[in-house]
């Protein structure tokens, strides 16, 4: 629910309440004000049925009046008075009506009476309907009247917020522009946009900072290892080596090769990060996946895997460099973490492209195998591999999946998604 | 060959160095861009090795030069910068080619044979080895003037064995000739064995001495005599 709906909500609630009860509240008060103002006429009827008495007279009111005043002879006058509403036939208006009555006894000519005197509250009820109407409707216009201005206004305010809202979410650390500010004229979100201002600026630069830092290290590995790499090339030329240097020479070439890996992985992730890699072009893809079928038949032949290839001819824009390491990645993947004697599914169609291989592994974790640096002990890469396919599914917008059916890994590329 | 190597990091230029002159080679080193320049002015050479970083240069700079006056120098810039611009940069200034740190010495000492042969070219490129015949124009191997038929990846990889002769070749510097960056992907590198067995294998079929000679279980070594 947006905030202003919950507040509109909250605030309709507790207004129609409030305003029934301060209704409810003031049509009492008028009410026993009428009653007092009723029960006073009363009185008064009552000291002229006395004075007309003392006369020798019953009084009896005239006809407009809406009053009654009856008389009932008893055997002996208490003095005393009782009021009540009831319900009495007007003979006036021919009609049945709420009104207050007023009981006494007195002693009339010297003969006891009980006296009754009943006056209509119809004129005052209507008075008071009347009066309930005049300030309920200026009440209700005024409270339609707050809540417009209170939607106006609200939606005014926050529409900057909004923009504020939207600027975040288009902020990406990735891209160059950084956040965009917003003009705001309310102090809280002047102070919500300067941090944020503040806060965006700050990781962008620690990313920056990061991300050159990697960079800037992993070049500054590269030749020491090149004067490693280039050692080892001149030692091996000597013919003096035993058996033994030969496995220590296999073994340091192993590791300045898995440290050359890491290194060029690790500089392709920042170039993949920073956008370096070069502009779209027209690929097929069914080409493109042949053809490295036939670079990588070597290392599938070698291991007896079968290799099963269902491809459609599909041709996508985008970056032939991120594309080509993209399906390198993929063939690797399938073929490194294979048995021998296993097999690969490889099918391409106008959605997605499905890699598939057996392997000693059950399940991966699909949460973490696109982390960097996760791999499993017995694997020798680098850990970069499918963090490198991730980061180029993001930078390509395609949807990257893994799962495990049917003793098949399963690794499905989705165009469009 | 002389053979100029601009590199700051003595460590490597001593490498190459010593790496190229038991080929033969004649070797001058420059450790900076001023000396570079200075070597340049005063001697000519068939190939240069360029570094681009250089401590008080830039080694494109000395490319621009060379352009400038019309050298017919061969220059390979070996350089840890990977990105396709900077490769892309290098060669449209006219480099040969773009090799990047680190790399296999034996692999440079391909790539400086293949760019003087190609500056040098005159008529059809060959190289020849007693009773073979590398034709590089028409990708074919003859033995005894006789066509012995190779696929790509053993044609490139006998080129390299023959560019290197007398030198031991590591496995991974040879997978690493043929599959590059994807090299890393092979747990083992016993499977170019296969190659060499069959490379081997054609040609003595084709009438060829046996010149590959295995080393240690490190590499091989295509021997000249």
């Amino acid at each position: 629910m947006k905030l202003f709906t919950r507040y509109n909500r909250i605030l309709m609630i507790i207004s129609l309440f409030g305003l029934l009860l301060i209704g409810f509240l003031f049509y009492q008060m008028l009410a026993y004000y009428l009653d007092q103002q009723i029960d006073h006429d009363l009185v008064e009827e009552i000291m002229e049925v006395k004075e007309y008495s003392e006369k020798g007279n019953f009084y009896q009111p005239h006809e407009f009046e809406d009053l009654i005043v009856q008389y009932k002879k008893i055997a002996k006058a208490y003095p005393s008075s009782s009021y009540a509403d009831t319900v009495f036939y007007n003979p006036v208006k021919h009609r049945t009506e709420s009104a207050r009555y007023l009981k006494t006894e007195l002693e009339l000519n010297e003969q006891p009476y009980q006296i009754l005197v009943i006056a209509s509250k119809f004129e005052r009820q209507e008075q008071i309907r009347n009066i309930c109407l005049i300030i309920l409707i200026p009440v209700m216009l005024l409270f339609a009247l707050v809540l417009m201005v209170n939607r106006i206004l609200l939606k005014k305010i926050w529409t900057p917020f909004e923009q504020l809202l939207k600027n975040i979410t288009a902020f990406n650390i990735n891209h160059d522009q950084p956040y965009e500010p917003v003009d705001m004229p309310v102090e809280e979100f002047r102070q919500l946009n300067s941090v944020l201002v503040e806060l965006s600026g700050k990781v962008k630069s620690d990313y920056n900072e990061i991300k050159l830092f990697t960079e800037n290290a992993s070049h500054e590995m590269m030749t020491p290892l090149a004067v490693i790499n280039s050692k080892l090339d001149n030692m091996l030329q000597s013919n003096v080596l035993g058996k033994e240097d030969g496995e220590t020479l296999v073994e340091l070439y192993k590791a300045t090769s898995r440290l050359t890996k890491l290194n060029q992985s690790l500089l392709l992730l920042v170039k993949i990060d920073n956008n370096l890699l070069q502009d779209n072009e027209q690929i097929s893809l069914k080409l493109l996946i042949e053809e490295k079928a036939v670079y990588f038949q070597e290392l599938i032949s070698e291991r007896h895997i079968t290799l099963d290839m269902v491809l459609a001819e599909i041709t996508t824009s985008a970056s032939r460099q991120l594309l080509e390491i993209l399906i390198n990645n993929l063939f690797s993947n399938v073929i490194r973490h294979n048995y021998d004697g296993g097999k690969i599914e490889i099918s391409l169609d106008a959605e997605k492209i499905v890699f598939a291989n057996t392997g000693h592994n059950p399940a991966l974790d699909p949460d973490k195998i696109f982390d960097r640096f996760y791999k499993d002990h017995a694997s020798e890469g680098t850990g970069l591999g499918l963090a490198i396919l991730k980061q180029i599914c993001n930078r390509q917008q395609y949807l990257l999946d893994y799962f495990y059916r049917q003793d098949l890994h399963t690794f499905t590329i989705v165009f469009n998604h | 060959m002389k053979i100029l190597i601009i590199e700051d990091e003595p460590g490597l230029q001593r490498s190459i160095a010593q790496y190229l002159m038991a080929e033969g080679n004649l070797c001058s080193v420059a450790l900076n861009y001023a000396q570079a320049l200075e070597r340049l002015d005063m001697y000519e050479y068939d190939c240069v090795l360029l570094d681009l970083t250089l401590p008080d240069g830039e080694g494109l700079q000395i490319l621009n030069y060379l352009k400038r006056v019309n050298r017919a120098e061969g220059v390979i810039i070996i350089s840890a910068r990977n990105s396709i611009d900077q490769k892309i940069e290098g060669l449209s200034l006219g480099a040969d080619d773009y090799l990047i740190k680190p790399f296999h010495l034996s692999e440079l000492n391909a790539r400086i044979l293949a760019v003087v042969r190609r500056k040098s070219a005159q008529g059809d490129r060959h190289i020849e080895f007693n009773e073979i015949r590398i034709d590089l124009d028409a990708k074919e191997v003859l033995v005894n003037g006789k066509v012995v038929y190779m696929t790509k990846k053993e044609f490139d990889l006998l080129l390299y064995f023959v560019s290197n002769k007398g030198k031991v070749i590591s496995k991974s510097a040879a997978v690493e000739h043929i599959w590059g960056d994807d090299s890393d992907m092979a747990d083992s590198f016993d499977f170019i064995y296969t190659h060499i067995k069959n490379i081997r294998k054609k040609l003595i079929d084709g009438g060829s001495k046996d010149y590959f000679q295995s080393v240690y279980g490190v590499g091989y070594k295509f021997i000249s005599s």
